[in-house]
């Protein structure tokens, strides 16, 4: 399958004062398209700063990232906005949903920035929120909040779905249920998205197709698993 | 350790304290200022008539004698008496003047404030004159004036250039609101100089001076029983220039007091607001130090320091810098029109007591706002903030609101969700546009007062006051070359069932010369068969039309019943007003005092049985050059509201921007552009910004009435009159001033950092 993540000695460097910290340095990668890929590491290894980059939310200090076939890294700050408008769908650890619209109205608010939006009913639909579609986030449980938080990305259709520790607010149960929609949603299981998810939790290794393991702002490697879990396979 | 936080914190919420810290300056500084202002001339006064002894009863009359001074002198309660003689006359080494020249016998009550020259002595030759007067008019000790009075001159040295107590407000005439210094003042000379011969003076006036005030109405009844020529005995209650500097306290205390009311009103708010999220933003903080073991009362007191410090500052500052800058200006300008040797600010223990109170209530404020915080536990404390929602879920999913774009309802809900803060918005910005309007209402209000006075009522080009006891012959020469359009002043005293009130009656034979205007300010036509009341005295002393006042013409004890007929309008004299022929009718005799005409008189030098002529261009001129120091005091007053408006507008701006950011910054990772986000932003202030011109414009008349219709003294009565212009003024600023903040505003929409907003909220 061809590659639509391509990273090419990518360094990121951060600067408070005089001090320099290297969050990622001279990084190479390349994720297929359609892959679960899990990224693992302790705190502070680069792993979201990698993540961030890959989103067009920061940009590299030097090096080049190509998301299919097009050099984000010279993008300029309009640029990085339409590409992660048309590309990329965000799931954070706290959801970041807005606190004063609806669950639906959190999802067709895509609507003002994708021409194309996926029915919002629909990817409420597919995360089982149907019931819940005018009520507000603060009365939903957090599980619901980050299913909310799923709906409103799959639904701009992203080409990459990218997730930042998304259970590390939720209790396990919850957390698997959350785990296996993010699964559904690439294209080596039913769906059509490449998912890239951020975690410290190394069961989540046992269910990617890709597993790639960061350590001080480096690769420490990259494994392909020939035989991935499925979610309730997996020991939690 | 904790010392250094509240310092760091400081300096990480920068703009956050300089707003408390402007906030609580500028309202400290308006109101020490302004009340320093006015507390300085209550002071100044009290103590200029003290050190110079001014007079507590005026006794008005013709020739008093030797004998009638020694009688009072003998009187229970009197401590001096001395005689005058004042009469009108010119100068003719100034153009176009007119003197009041008072001879006198000795200067020891109303003594003189001698700026230059010398003291006064009986046997000294020589004048003293006015100083405000002498400084127009280039004047110097040593110059020669030559005084005219009574068709004859005579040269005098001028010896001492003075002030008077006596003379602290002088107009010309009382149809002049204020007083011009160019071609009116007042001389003195020792009675030795008296053209006639001092033993020709025949003395008009007799000032007394009494040890106990309390006891003075029943001293003013000893005279009036020992003087049978007495035609008016009044004490400083009564006196022009005294009342009129008194009522410019009372009036400054008012139109002052709604003025730095709403700025503290307006700084309080914004400090109020501030400090509370500044608080609630520490929130995660409060929890670390509350699981370190921090007791709550340490808590509280950290932050509590925090507004404590900052309003500390900025209250002494603004108690310092408040009378040096506005006080001592606003108390300069005043001495321009006021005759006083000097004014000082003056900062009274209520200056420091409201200072104290602002610094208090910013501390108050400060430990409610974290005492919610200290009642959570920790654990929740370092957990997100459950938003608020209050009636944040309100459906706008049905009937038109299910129209509404996704910012539209994104911005009602946030207003609903921060309904405070709104609120406080809205105030903030309909009291700036307000003062901005109000402030403008006064200027035009002044303007529109030289129209109303001395454009439509007085319908004359020169005023001629006859003097007293002229002749036949010169009233004839006079009536037959200038037409016969006169009017007379009836010193009167009326009483309604057992309320007695002196006042006047202006009897009119203008022939239209002299107007009147109705309350609508349309002109009234005069009918002979009763007499118009002005509406402020109608007010003040409960007269309706239909009522009949009983009155006698001072020094007579006829009565007359009169009814009312009708309520006139004027703006600076409250008093009664009848036509000539219901005079006559009555059976008394009509005595004119002043001539009307359109003829031009600017080459008339003198005229014989005349006391002043009056050009109305002239009043005019001098009423503008007063209003100008007016002027510049209301400019100071819109100068400091568009300052204040800036910080309020920006300080909102910028408390509703941070608690946004993290949504802006979520609306950024979903791909919406910069300028999208930043119109969302500004939809919602613009909504405020609107609400609150459409409410502060009515503010702003109603204000402007407040002042005119219901603060001003008894006898003034002006219409409170807001131009179009004012009104687009106070708008369009309001909104400019918006515009710009939410501007910049938005620009920062472009600097928050996605990453960096989305981890602070984890």
């Amino acid at each position: 399958m061809r590659d639509i993540i391509e990273l090419n000695t990518v360094s990121k460097i951060y600067k408070t004062g005089e001090k320099e910290y290297r969050a990622l340095d001279n990084v190479s990668l390349k994720i297929s398209k359609g892959e679960f890929v899990v990224i693992l590491g302790p705190s502070g290894a680069g792993k979201s700063t990698l993540l961030n980059l890959i989103g067009g939310m920061d940009s590299v200090t030097s090096g080049k990232i190509i998301i299919d076939g097009k050099d984000i890294s010279d993008y300029n700050e309009q640029q990085l906005t339409d590409f992660r408008a048309e590309n990329i769908g965000f799931i954070f650890q706290f959801y970041n949903i807005l606190p004063t619209l609806t669950v639906i109205e959190n999802v067709e608010l895509v609507k003002e920035v994708v021409k194309k939006q996926v029915d919002a009913k629909k990817a409420l639909e597919s995360v089982g929120l149907e019931e819940h579609l005018n009520k507000f986030p603060n009365q939903l449980s957090g599980g619901e909040q980050q299913r909310v938080s799923i709906a409103r990305a799959i639904s701009k259709n992203p080409k990459i779905l990218l997730c930042d520790e998304p259970t590390g607010a939720l209790d396990s149960k919850t957390g698997i249920e959350v785990l296996k929609l993010l699964k559904m949603q690439c294209s080596k299981s039913s769906g059509e998205n490449t998912v890239i998810v951020v975690t410290h939790n190394a069961l989540f290794a046992e269910i990617a197709d890709t597993v790639i393991r960061v350590k001080n702002g480096r690769i420490e490697s990259v494994t392909q698993n020939q035989n991935p879990k499925m979610v309730d396979e997996v020991t939690w | 350790m904790l010392k250094k936080k509240v310092f760091r914190d400081i300096k990480f919420n920068k703009s956050q304290f300089v707003t408390i810290f402007l906030m609580v300056f500028l309202g400290v500084f308006i109101y020490s200022g302004i009340s320093s202002y006015m507390d300085g001339m209550k002071n100044g006064a009290q103590k200029y008539y003290d050190e110079n002894n001014l007079q507590d009863v005026w006794v008005v009359g013709s020739n008093f004698t030797k004998e009638d001074l020694e009688q009072i002198r003998e009187l229970d309660n009197v401590n001096a008496a001395e005689r005058k003689l004042t009469v009108m006359g010119s100068i003719d080494n100034i153009k176009d003047s007119t003197a009041q020249i008072n001879f006198i016998e000795s200067n020891d009550i109303s003594k003189f404030h001698v700026i230059d020259g010398i003291k006064f002595d009986k046997n000294e030759q020589g004048v003293w004159i006015d100083s405000y007067w002498a400084e127009n008019n280039n004047l110097k000790v040593g110059d020669t004036l030559t005084i005219r009075y009574n068709e004859k001159t005579f040269d005098q040295k001028i010896v001492g250039i003075i002030l008077s107590p006596d003379h602290v407000y002088d107009p010309k005439s009382e149809a002049e609101l204020f007083p011009t210094h160019m071609d009116y003042g007042f001389i003195y000379l020792s009675v030795n100089e008296f053209v006639f011969g001092a033993e020709n003076a025949i003395y008009n006036y007799i000032l007394v001076d009494i040890d106990n005030v309390k006891n003075i109405d029943e001293t003013k009844l000893n005279i009036e029983n020992v003087l049978e020529n007495a035609v008016a005995i009044t004490d400083r209650t009564h006196d022009l220039s005294v009342k009129r500097f008194e009522d410019e306290i009372e009036e400054g205390n008012t139109y002052t007091g709604v003025f730095s009311g709403i700025f503290l009103f307006i700084a309080m708010l914004s400090v109020v607001t501030t400090m509370n999220r500044l608080v609630r933003k520490q929130r995660g903080e409060i929890g670390i130090l509350k699981a370190l073991g921090f007791r709550n009362k340490k808590i509280a007191l950290l932050y509590v320091s925090y507004g404590f410090w900052i309003s500390l500052c900025a209250g002494i500052l603004g108690v310092i810098l408040g009378p040096i800058i506005v006080g001592q200006i606003f108390l300069n300008m005043i001495l321009t029109y006021y005759e006083m040797p000097e004014l000082l600010v003056v900062v009274t223990w209520k200056t420091w007591l409201v200072s104290a109170l602002i610094i208090g209530v910013v501390s108050i404020v400060t430990y409610l706002s974290c005492r919610n915080e200290l009642k959570e536990k920790a654990i929740y404390l370092l957990k997100i903030e459950e938003p608020k929602t209050g009636k944040t879920n309100v459906s706008l999913d049905k009937g038109i609101f299910k129209k509404f774009g996704f910012s539209t309802k994104w911005n009602i809900r946030d207003i609903m969700r921060s309904r405070i803060r709104t609120i406080m918005g809205v105030i903030g910005v309909t009291s700036c546009c307000a003062l901005i309007i109000c402030a403008f209402g006064i200027l035009n209000t002044l303007n529109d007062y030289i129209d109303w006075q001395l454009k439509d009522l007085y319908n004359f080009e020169y005023r001629i006051a006859l003097e007293e006891g002229y002749t036949d012959k010169s009233f004839n020469d006079i009536v037959s070359s200038y037409g016969n359009n006169t009017s007379q002043t009836l010193n009167i005293e009326f009483k309604k069932e057992d309320k007695k009130e002196i006042n006047t009656i202006t009897v009119d034979d203008a022939n239209g010369l002299l107007r009147y205007t109705d309350e609508n300010r349309n002109f009234l036509e005069l009918e002979n068969n009763g007499i118009y009341v002005t509406r402020k005295l109608a007010e003040t002393s409960d007269l309706k039309v239909g009522d009949t006042v009983t009155w006698h013409i001072l020094g007579s004890d006829t009565w007359y019943s009169s009814q009312i007929i009708g309520f006139n309008t004027n703006p600076q004299n409250q008093n009664i007003t009848m036509t000539k022929k219901y005079l006559d009718s009555m059976g008394i005799e009509y005595n004119p005092d002043k001539v009307y005409t359109n003829t031009d008189l600017s080459n008339i030098k003198e005229l014989s049985g005349t006391e002043a002529i009056q050009n109305r261009e002239s009043i005019i001129d001098g009423v503008e050059s007063m209003l100008e120091t007016m002027k510049t005091m209301v400019i100071m007053i819109i100068f400091a509201a568009i300052i204040l408006g800036i910080v309020i507008v920006y300080n909102l701006g910028i408390l509703s921007f941070v608690e946004k950011t993290y949504q802006f910054a979520t609306l950024k990772v979903l791909g919406f552009q910069t300028k999208k986000i930043g119109k969302i932003f500004i939809k919602q202030n613009i909504w405020i910004t609107f609400i609150a011109v459409l409410l502060g414009a009515p503010l702003g008349y109603y204000m402007a009435y407040f002042i005119f219709r219901m603060a001003m003294a008894d006898d003034i009565d002006m219409m409170a009159k807001v131009n179009v212009s004012s009104y687009l003024y106070g708008i369009v600023g309001t909104i400019v001033v918006s515009f710009i903040v939410n501007y910049i505003l938005s620009r920062k929409i472009k600097t928050i950092n996605m990453v960096e907003s989305l981890k602070a909220n984890e």
